[in-house]
């Protein structure tokens, strides 16, 4: 199972171009994008769910030619946007059952089945017949797992799927989606790091449009091994710290002094002290890389 | 803060492509209409002849008030979005917090919003003025721009209606956050409107219909109701009390509503909900700790095929069905509808003050248009709301991941739809049989509900809900979608203004169907099938092109979704598309085919250029000498199975004139026919398009002599689309005029604008009784005197046949049934077949044989109309001169063939509709009893008009159709008493009033009459029910009777009415004299008003009444000018200090009835007359003081409105 995606760019009416000849190959399981927010992510996961159309490039999975036979892949296609509703006044069982026929469940039992299964895993058995439209946010999301299980899909693509909920519904979610993702390709996007480094088998780094970094977790915390520093400096030293080093975050301690982590092949001073590199340092290395130089 | 929203506001609506979208459509409309009604097309239509201008004060506030009606479905969309603008962008959430008032908020927001709106009727009014203006319009009919009349209709109508219709839609989007809601709200008023035009139709009503009606249009009928044609022509609107009074009303319930608004509306962030259900409180714990589990999805089959995708579209259709259903827009449409209908079965249907059975055919009528409109209103909207939805709730992302076909989606969208106007028509059966058996009607052809609404009506409102679902997928804005599909759905309508008349290019359109209980649909079902089946196909090719357009994904551009439509149209897609394109232009093209190539279609314009043609061709033979048919031998043979008819005849005519004549002139249809004379002749002109056949006879037809035409005729093939004969399966009706007449008639063009045009001279359409020489013909035939008649007629067995005169024999032969007639004397040259499944009631009067053939199952009237034959027999044969025959039948025909009655020689053909199923109550509270006049009319006919009939000349009718009346109206007094005269007399008086506003050549005296209905029925019936009061009904008959001894069965030359009028004269005393001018040879009406009344107890226990009234008189000129002389001299005037302008009147010596009335001990309190008289009046204003034992309760001056009166409620005064 493999997701080739082959010189893909977008440019928007209003001159953004959110996909900028961007290639990507993905194989199964848990592949994570990462990226700020703006940075294509959105356009290149609905680009792929045969929601919108590039200019140009091509899109296969499988030996499904994405762009040209969108049914076959709609077929196969799990889909979790950034942000959905449903209609009112429908329960989850019933508005599961809508959609199972849209995905082509034909037999009555077997739809009942079905519902019944994606419900118990997403733990919303006990609430299936309220209204969808009354559910958390948590809840709402495991509700959009549960439709899209209904196709027992190949191509698993969420947008965003963490970003407010709880840290309890976080880790239910997250649990389930990898649950689901054994055995198929599961694109997620994501601006929390955290997630990618607790989920992800293997990872990209998004801005842009184009692809800054395609890398598994591990290697991409053990590439920068021994590169990156940290220190504690007082708030109107921040300046002078940063016009000297390649500073990847600066964070607040609670005598308001600052923790500056930085980014160097060698040890640029005593001040600073070797840190244990994190999914973090390798996402801000790539994105401080990607910035255009100021002249 | 005001002004900075509202100029925030304008800058939004200004940059709003909408906006310009609405008023370019609106301008374009008004444009148009008021071009049409203008006559701008008159060069590919028939012209737009009328003496109305059409942009008079009057002309221009019925277009542009009537154009509105379109702006008001503007409302939600402007004015609702304003509010719901905010809340739908969530800005709510951010605005609300903003320190600003809510009054400032929600006036901005309102007055911006509203100023749009009439920036958009003042672009529609722009339309008219430059409408009327543009270049080919009849300078005629149109007048000089007058600004003010504009402006008056703007101030006083329009703007104050956008106010009240804006501030509740306003009001209902506000707090329900839904535009359909306000849209719904715009259906409902309209239901109100529709319910105060109901009640106006009952003249007692009208003041009560003008307050009530929210447009304010009743209320400016009250006062322009009446008028004439010069009045509409010239007048300014009046601004009277009770428009003043509506507009106040409806202005502040719209400053009510706001004030409403205002003082609920809190800047929180949730619409205000309804729910029926108790919502349980309980505390609310999720499980925040949950387990791994393992995912185990069952197997199941993921099935893609057709068949599949079918049944899912049905279950899909299931989900959006239940949206409607439950969405309280349908409901409140579906309860009100309900009670619509119910209102509808209680107050219309009635003639006279009486209703009639609750029949099933009946129930089906009621719903009418505007049920319909509103059906398809509901599917525009749920079509966009169906199409949007998931755009709207934000859930088509997952919709559109999924594997569903384009066109399942459509197709459930579909099926919904279809489902919900299964359920509205549902309603037109619960309220029918709701209301049958509220009258205690249980006679429920629940087969015919269903067939009609579900088997004929559904398909109707299928086809447009394929054009709503095509629109609505093209366009964004589901409102802007409704608005185009409104002006479709009500434009089509009027695109034959522009000369594209013929059905098959009118989206949806198709000819009706009726139905009769006698004849059932009478084969219009198969062609209205066609036609349907033909805009079914074309629905069809718009669903598969909503597919096409169908959005998948995030909204494209309008170029991306022509590109992806391109895409999409391939393989089955096209396929299906070409092949219902080809059955379409098949089924369209055989339609095409059969109405222009293989029978002749006229369009309007051809028409009248046919017209002319016909007179500028034919005109010069309208004088010419011909013999007259003196004997009438038929044979008609009617196949009622096949509708066929195969008929031959044999003329026999003399030459009555003093010269010898060699030309016969034939004067038929297009019948296929043959023609021949039993001596020598040449066909030398022969007519295929006008059937004018000239002959030329080889030897004179020297005076005296006669000569034999022998013709035949049968009806061309019927076929499945087209009728070809007048036979019908059960409850056939055909009159002589089919057969040949001789010489030219007729000319239908009778507008002097249009005959101008065309180079004709003026129409004075028929000479005045005066002119001597125009005496020759009766003014029913002019190639024959009295004939001799007899007719053989022939049926299927399960029939009787019947034609005039005396049946001689009846055999069965071959499963055909044949009768013989003929009749003992001469009768007019006017005579009729009818055939059916009769049954017969049968009775006598003295020896003169009554016979009723009627439906099996309309037996509810047969005594009342039995008893109207012997009732008119006995009162004409008393008062006036023997019954000529020694039989008289009613035959009833179905309501398809119209509703009327129609007297032949003892022969008397029916409508089911005009009493058969009348529901009559008896005493005082009962309408009046029509079956039974209508029969004594009839009846009155085998003397007005068998026995006497008038010359062809003007004032004709007077002596049948006036007098008929007349004597209808005097049995029906006679038998029910004056107190149910009254109700006749006013309705007659109303109906006379009505009409002649409608005049669109000319109005003559009654004794000059052109032959229009509301002067020889109306108005004379008041006429000479007056003049029997005036002059005493012995005296008048008296008279009558004189003059039918003296011109009955005459020969020519034949009478007038100037002769009737003599004898009339004769008895009328002199100081009457004057009444016989007012009423028979001037158009006279009366201005007679009660001004004060006083009462006041004497010492001597007595009473005395102080009345003053005013007594004026007009006469109008025949297009309806006021005139107060006949001399422009003579004319007198009363002016008080108070009076700005004087009243005037022609000269009076007049007998003016004084009346005052009591009431009686009894406990209903009946009225008694205290006192009538006719009092010589001379003087405009005049003061009379009587003295009554009895304490008076009522004034009145001219109290039962027995006089020409156009305001008769200002009559009477209570005391």
């Amino acid at each position: 199972m493999q997701l080739t995606i082959r010189n893909l760019s977008k440019t928007y009416k209003n001159g953004v171009r959110a996909l900028d000849n961007l290639n990507l190959e993905i194989g199964t399981g848990m592949f994570g994008l990462l990226g700020p927010n703006g940075a294509g992510k959105s356009t290149l996961m609905r680009t792929i769910a045969t929601l919108q159309s590039p200019d140009t490039g091509t899109i296969t999975f499988n030996g499904i030619d994405v762009l040209e036979d969108q049914m076959s892949l709609r077929k196969i296609l799990g889909y979790l946007p950034q942000s959905f509703g449903v209609y009112p006044k429908m329960s989850a069982e019933e508005l599961l059952d809508y959609f199972a026929t849209l995905k082509g469940v034909s037999l009555k039992s077997d739809r009942e089945k079905l519902v019944k299964e994606v419900l118990e895993i997403t733990n919303l058995y006990e609430v299936r017949k309220k209204h969808v439209a009354g559910y958390s946010g948590g809840m709402k999301q495991r509700f959009g797992i549960a439709q899209l299980l209904l196709n027992s899909p190949k191509l698993i693509i969420v947008d965003e799927p963490t970003a407010g909920l709880d840290p309890a519904e976080r880790h239910r979610f997250l649990n389930v989606l990898r649950e689901v993702g054994t055995n198929c390709t599961v694109i997620f996007s994501t601006h929390i790091v955290e997630d990618v480094k607790e989920l992800c088998n293997e990872m990209a780094i998004v801005n842009g449009g184009r692809i800054l970094k395609q890398i598994t977790p591990i290697e991409a915390t053990k590439e920068i091994e021994g590169q990156i520093w940290s220190c504690r400096v007082e708030r109107d030293d921040l300046d002078a710290i940063e016009a000297k080093y390649k500073v990847l975050s600066s964070s607040y301690n609670q005598d308001n002094s600052l923790t500056v982590r930085i980014h160097a092949p060698e040890k640029p001073s005593d001040d600073f002290t070797s840190a244990d590199p994190q999914l973090d340092d390798v996402y801000f290395i790539a994105l401080k890389e990607d910035e255009p130089i100021e002249a | 803060m005001f002004s900075t929203i509202f100029k925030h506001e304008l800058k939004y609506w200004f940059k709003q492509p909408t906006f310009y979208v609405f008023a370019a459509i609106l301008f374009a409309i008004s444009c148009f209409m008021a071009a049409a009604t203008a006559g701008v097309f008159d060069f590919i239509t028939a012209s737009t002849g009328s003496s109305n201008i059409v942009n008079s004060p009057f002309g221009i506030n019925g277009i542009f008030s009537g154009m509105t009606i379109f702006t008001l479905f503007l409302l939600p969309s402007i004015i609702g979005v304003s509010v719901y603008r905010d809340y739908k962008s969530e800005m709510h959430t951010i605005l609300y917090s903003y320190p600003f008032t809510k009054g400032n908020y929600l006036m901005a927001k309102f007055l911006s919003s509203f100023l749009m709106i009439l920036i958009i009727v003042a672009v529609m009014g722009l339309g008219l003025i430059i409408g009327f203006r543009l270049p080919g319009t009849n300078s005629e009919i149109i007048t000089g721009f007058n600004g003010l009349a504009y402006l008056q209709t703007y101030v006083v109508y329009i703007i104050p209606n956008m106010f009240l219709f804006g501030a509740i839609v306003f009001g209902v989007v506000t707090f329900t956050r839904n535009i359909s809601a306000g849209f719904i709200t715009v259906v409902l008023l309209l239901f109100i409107q529709g319910l105060a035009s109901g009640l106006a139709g009952e003249v007692e009503n009208r003041f009560i219909a003008g307050l009530l009606d929210p447009f304010g249009g009743d209320a400016l009928n009250y006062y322009t109701q009446y008028w004439t044609v010069a009045e509409k022509n010239e007048n300014i609107l009046p601004i009277g009390s009770l428009i003043l009074y509506n507009r106040l009303l409806w202005t502040s319930i719209a400053i009510a509503i706001f004030a409403l608004v205002y003082k609920k509306f809190s800047f929180s962030q949730n619409a205000v909900t309804f729910s029926f259900r108790k919502v349980k409180s309980e505390r609310l714990t999720k499980h925040n700790f949950g387990g791994i589990t393992r995912i185990n999805l069952p197997k199941v089959g993921l099935d893609y095929s057709v068949k599949e995708q079918l049944k899912a579209a049905w279950r899909m259709s299931q989900v959006d069905f239940k949206y409607i259903v439950r969405s309280w827009p349908f409901i409140s449409i579906l309860i009100v509808g309900l009670i619509f209908i119910l209102l509808m079965a209680i107050t219309s249907g009635k003639m006279f003050g009486t209703s009639t059975y609750p029949v099933t055919w009946k129930m089906l009528l009621l719903p009418g248009g505007g049920f319909s409109l509103f059906i398809n209103l509901l599917t525009f909207l749920y079509a966009g709301m169906l199409v949007h939805r998931s755009r709207i709730f934000n859930i088509n992302q997952l919709i559109d991941t999924t594997p569903i076909k384009n066109w399942t989606l459509v197709l459930s969208k579909f099926i919904a739809l279809i489902k919900m106007q299964v359920v509205m028509l549902l309603v037109i059966v619960i309220a029918g049989v709701l209301f049958q058996v509220y009258k205690g009607f249980y006679n429920f052809e629940l087969g015919l509900y269903f067939y009609e609404l579900y088997g004929l009506k559904l398909v109707h409102f299928v086809i447009w809900a394929m054009m709503a679902l095509f629109i609505q997928s093209l366009v964004k804005n589901p409102y802007v979608g409704l608005f185009i599909l409104l002006v479709i759905s009500i434009g089509i309508q009027f695109v034959s203004f522009a000369g594209i008349e013929q059905t098959i290019f009118k989206y949806n359109d198709a000819p009706g169907y009726r139905y009769s209980d006698m004849n059932g649909y009478g084969g219009s079902v198969p062609p209205y099938l066609v036609y349907k089946l033909y805009w079914l196909l074309s629905g069809a090719m718009l669903l598969i092109l909503a597919g096409l357009f169908w959005i998948r994904g995030l909204p494209h551009s309008f170029k991306e979704r022509f590109a992806i439509a391109g895409t999409r149209f391939k393989g089955i897609t096209m396929l299906s598309f070409f092949g219902l394109m080809v059955a379409f232009f098949a089924i369209g093209g055989s339609i095409y085919y059969e109405n222009n190539v293989t029978n002749e279609r006229k369009s309007s314009k051809e028409r009248e250029l046919s017209e002319v043609t016909w007179e500028k061709k034919y005109k010069k033979y309208e004088h010419f000498l011909q013999p007259r048919i003196v004997d009438v031998n038929v044979t008609m043979d009617l196949f009622p199975k096949e509708r066929n008819f195969e008929a031959s005849g044999t003329y026999i005519m003399v030459n009555k004139t003093a010269q010898a004549i060699d030309t016969i002139l034939v004067n038929h249809n297009n019948y296929p026919s043959t023609f021949e004379f039993d001596r020598e002749n040449m066909l030398v002109s022969e007519d295929t398009v006008y059937n004018f056949d000239i002959y030329k006879l080889d030897k004179k037809l020297i005076p005296g002599d006669s000569i034999t035409l022998s013709f035949t005729l049968k009806n061309k093939k019927n076929t499945l689309m087209r009728k070809h004969s007048p036979v019908r399966s059960n409850g056939t009706f055909i009159n002589s005029n089919i057969f040949p007449s001789l010489g030219y008639s007729g000319g239908g063009l009778t507008d002097d604008k249009v005959r101008e045009k065309y180079g004709l001279s003026k129409n004075d359409l028929k000479p005045l009784p005066s002119d001597s020489t125009a005496l020759g013909n009766t003014y029913i035939a002019k190639d024959a005197d009295w004939v001799n008649f007899e007719a053989r007629v022939s049926t299927s067995e399960d029939q009787i046949a019947i034609a005039p005169g005396y049946l001689q024999s009846e055999v069965v032969k071959n499963g055909r049934r044949y009768f013989h007639y003929k009749m003992d004397h001469k009768i007019l040259n006017f005579y009729a077949f009818n055939s059916g499944r009769y049954e017969v009631k049968r009775d006598t009067w003295k020896d003169v044989k009554l016979e009723i053939y009627y439906h099996k199952g309309h037996e509810y009237n047969l005594e009342r109309m039995m008893d109207g034959m012997k009732a008119s027999l006995a009162y004409n044969s008393e008062n006036f001169s023997p019954y000529q025959h020694k039989q008289a039948r009613i035959i009833e025909f179905p309501r398809t063939g119209g509703s009327f009655a129609q007297s032949f020689p003892n022969t008397i053909p029916f409508s089911e509709e005009v009493g058969f199923i009348a529901d009559i109550e008896d005493g005082e509270e009962g309408g009046v009893d029509y079956g039974f006049a209508i029969t004594v009319h009839e009846l009155a006919h085998q003397w007005w008009a068998h026995q006497v009939i008038g010359a062809d000349v003007r004032g004709a009718t007077m002596m049948s159709e006036s007098l008929s009346e007349y004597v209808s109206l005097k049995v029906l007094e006679h038998e029910h008493g004056k107190s149910k005269m009254r109700k006749f007399l006013k309705k007659a008086l109303d109906g006379y009033l009505m009409s002649r506003t409608m005049e669109r050549k000319r109005e003559s005296a009654l004794a000059f009459n052109d032959g229009q209905g509301y002067i020889h029925y109306q108005k004379g019936s008041l006429v000479f029910y007056a003049l029997s009061d005036y002059i005493g009904e012995d005296k008048l008959n008296g008279a009558l009777k004189k003059y039918v001894e003296k011109v009955k069965f005459q020969k020519p030359p034949y009478t007038t009415s100037l002769e009737m009028m003599d004898y009339i004269r004769e008895v009328t005393p002199d100081s009457l004299q004057y009444v016989i001018k007012d009423m028979f040879t001037s158009i006279t009406l009366y201005k007679n008003r009660i001004v004060d009344a006083e009462l006041t107890e004497l010492d001597n226990g007595k009473w005395q009444v102080d009345i003053e009234f005013n007594v004026s008189k007009y006469r109008n000129n025949e297009k309806g000018r006021r005139f107060y002389s006949d001399n422009k001299q003579d004319s007198i005037s009363y002016k008080t200090e108070k009076m700005r302008k004087p009243m005037y009147s022609v000269p009076l010596r007049d007998y003016i009835e004084i009346g005052v009335f009591g009431e009686d001990d009894s406990d209903d309190k009946k009225e008694v007359e205290l006192y009538l008289k006719k009092l010589k009046i001379t003087e405009i204003n005049n003061k009379i003081t009587l003295i009554f034992d009895q304490k008076p309760t009522e004034v009145g001056v001219d109290p039962y409105n027995k006089l020409i009166d156009t305001d008769s409620n200002d009559n009477r005064r209570k005391l």
